[in-house]
């Protein structure tokens, strides 16, 4: 057991190092503007008592290395500072959105991963026949289209033409689980449909290259069961792969949902970047992004110590 | 039961039989399932859905048509070395093919295809299409076809090369790793690992809001997010190039490390670099229609696919699938691009079957 713990740690401590060089990267991305925030904020009609007020406010006046550990203390404490444009703090802005993104991209994920691996497995067992060609088709034309066409086509036929469900995701106090549920099922599937069409094509790789090894083979020749191949020889070594396609596809649910959140106005951080961006509301922007890229570390590091664990050979690398 | 209804029974039933009949396995399992599939369509939807089935069939079965006389023509015009491989296409790859030509017709020729300028205002705000405008008019009263022709030479235009951009810098990286090796193949390659665990689109996020945004900035963002990963498949690639006993010929002849790329390495990695391009070109193509579709993509009035769909949305709302066009004419290119990729790296690498 000692070994495992030690190669997760180290893992981790690879994943902390790189959460650390992003948070330098998006933190002195910023300093490369031309002149500097102030100036930015201001725009080109600010006078030098203005310029000088502003830098004094946001601390610009201090060398950027201490004003990067200042911001990055506070980060670690859920901290970032207020918002140029509202002034007030940047996280009572997120803070509850990132609960409203995390609750649309579990809800679409716990639609999509048993539905997407026990396609893949049947489509991975119907290989090269017309069902196996059919599902390639499909599934290449769902990745291939962009997240905003597929939404736009559920609004027109689920809420416009049919009237099944709302077009806008608007939340509000005091609804029901059941209300929420359905408020937020147009946006949901949206992410599905583009999430199962990935992790169906990876399951299928997954799964096909491990039914070309000798091992099956041989016991498909000695006489077992189909079924019992799948189950008994093919999964156990087949859940690493699969553990890997799950977590990859969370983290690209994570941020495939800015898109999303914009068409069906559903209040998340990915709206919050976006306004942020278009207001160019640095503080924000800078916690929105760091927010999202410490997620999507933390599910490919999921992703790795769980290949980890399910798959020996792993423990011992060459 | 109407007419249709039977005709579109009967048609199914009789072609599945032939298809039994002919020992055609596939294409009945798929005309019979279709039939099942059907039945039970026709008794939840009616009629109206019965005839939607039938418009995707004949849609599909059109594009087929389409696709095999394309290829067949592709066939006549190559040279006999060109034909062999042509022939082995299937038909999702010929469409793929004909799409493409005719988005490159499109976006060439796009001042004699489109009847009207891009910016030009000729009638009020959404106005239905007529005999003058193919497809109606946007939110400000311009021709939305004539948009829709512009907006292929701008979006893939962009695309196109903010893709190269990124090929260039991740492949010729991607190749002095490999033939250099050492310190400089270490530093690329951690340095990519630390670009590629930033989600994509916050990284174009980040930057465009840094500098605003505008075409140079854009091609820049995007090609430096996508150039690791070029880099990465380069690097594997002429990794496995590196090693084989002529590069160690050449180096004792004492060829240098431009000689060892051009005419060693390149030639024997070309197959997966063009099917890289291809997926790459999709990837970045979606990338840049969404921050388009953001509204921080190229900037209004050029027509851009993208900004397109987020200018006419609330025509949705009427039931009106205007705006689903040009989002439709992405989808279209993207899907074209992954078949023909498809079939390139089915050709090249053998895929395990």
């Amino acid at each position: 057991m000692g070994d495992i713990l030690g190669l997760v740690l180290k893992r981790l401590g690879l994943g902390l190092v790189i959460l650390l060089i992003i948070s330098v990267i998006i933190f002195f991305m910023v300093e490369l503007l031309p002149g500097d925030i102030a100036e930015a904020v201001l725009g080109q009609g600010a006078t030098e008592d203005n310029l000088a007020a502003l830098r004094e406010q946001m601390g610009l006046n201090k060398p950027a290395i201490m004003r990067y550990l200042e911001w990055l203390s506070g980060a670690l404490m859920f901290d970032f500072g207020s918002s140029i444009v509202t002034q007030e703090p940047v996280m009572s802005v997120i803070g509850e959105r990132f609960l409203n993104t995390l609750f649309l991209a579990a809800y679409a994920a716990v639609i999509a991963v048993p539905f997407a691996i026990i396609l893949g497995v049947i489509v991975a067992l119907l290989r090269n026949s017309i069902f196996d060609r059919v599902a390639n088709v499909l599934t290449l034309t769902s990745i291939s289209s962009p997240e905003f066409f597929l939404g736009y086509i559920l609004i027109l036929y689920f809420s416009v033409k049919w009237g099944m469900f709302p077009a806008i995701a608007n939340l509000s106090e005091g609804m029901t689980f059941w209300e929420l549920l359905e408020r937020t099922f147009l946006p949901a599937l949206t992410l599905v449909l583009v999430v199962v069409a990935h992790m169906m094509r990876m399951t299928r790789a997954a799964i096909i290259n491990l039914l070309a090894s000798p091992y099956i083979e041989m016991a498909r020749l000695k006489g077992v069961p189909p079924w019992k191949v799948i189950v008994r020889h093919a999964l156990p070594n087949a859940w690493a792969p699969i553990i890997n396609v799950v977590a990859l596809n969370l983290a690209y649910l994570i941020t495939g949902v800015v898109l999303v959140e914009v068409v069906f106005v559903y209040p998340g951080v990915g709206q919050a970047l976006v306004d942020a961006v278009s207001k160019r509301d640095f503080p924000v922007v800078q916690a929105c992004c760091l927010i999202f890229a410490a997620t999507f570390i933390l599910l490919n590091l999921a992703a790795d110590v769980g290949a980890i664990l399910t798959n020996p050979r792993l423990r011992h690398p060459k | 039961m109407s007419v249709f209804v039977i005709g579109y029974y009967a048609l199914l039933l009789s072609a599945s039989c032939l298809a039994a009949y002919f020992n055609k396995r596939s294409v009945f399992l798929l005309l019979f399932s279709l039939t099942l599939v059907s039945f039970v369509v026709g008794i939840v939807g009616g009629a109206g859905a019965l005839k939607a089935i039938a418009i995707g069939a004949g849609m599909l079965a059109l594009a087929a048509m389409v696709s095999y006389a394309f290829r067949e023509f592709l066939i006549l015009l190559a040279s006999t070395e060109m034909a062999k491989e042509l022939r082995t296409a299937p038909l999702t790859a010929a469409f793929g093919m004909f799409v493409i030509f005719t988005y490159a017709i499109a976006g060439i020729f796009a001042p004699i295809i489109a009847p009207y300028g891009e910016a030009e205002v000729i009638s009020s705000a959404f106005a239905p299409a007529d005999e003058n405008m193919l497809l109606g008019a946007d939110q400000l009263g311009r021709d939305m076809f004539s948009r829709l022709v512009y907006g292929t030479r701008n979006s893939v235009g962009l695309a196109l090369t903010a893709t190269c951009a990124a090929f260039i810098m991740g492949a010729g990286a991607g190749l002095l790793a490999a033939t250099k090796g050492g310190w400089f193949d270490q530093f690329m390659g951690r340095f990519a690992d630390v670009i590629m665990s930033i989600p994509s689109l916050i990284f174009a996020l980040l930057m465009l809001s840094i500098f605003g945004p505008s075409m140079p900035v854009i091609i820049i963002a995007v090609s430096i997010i996508y150039a690791p990963r070029v880099f990465r498949l380069t690097r594997a690639v002429a990794g496995n190039v590196v090693v084989m006993d002529y590069i160690e010929a050449a180096k004792l002849r004492g060829e240098g490390t431009g000689y060892l790329i051009r005419r060693e390495i390149l030639p024997n990695s070309t197959a997966p670099l063009i099917a890289e391009f291809g997926l790459e070109f999709c990837f970045v193509f979606l990338l840049v229609a969404g921050l388009s579709f953001l509204g921080l993509g190229i900037q209004p009035p050029t027509a851009d696919w993208g900004s397109m769909v987020r200018e006419n949305a609330t025509l949705i709302s009427f039931g009106e699938i205007t705006p689903l066009i040009p989002a439709a004419a992405i989808a279209l290119l993207t899907v074209g691009v992954n078949f023909v990729v498809d079939w390139m790296l089915h050709r090249s690498s053998g895929l395990k079957e």
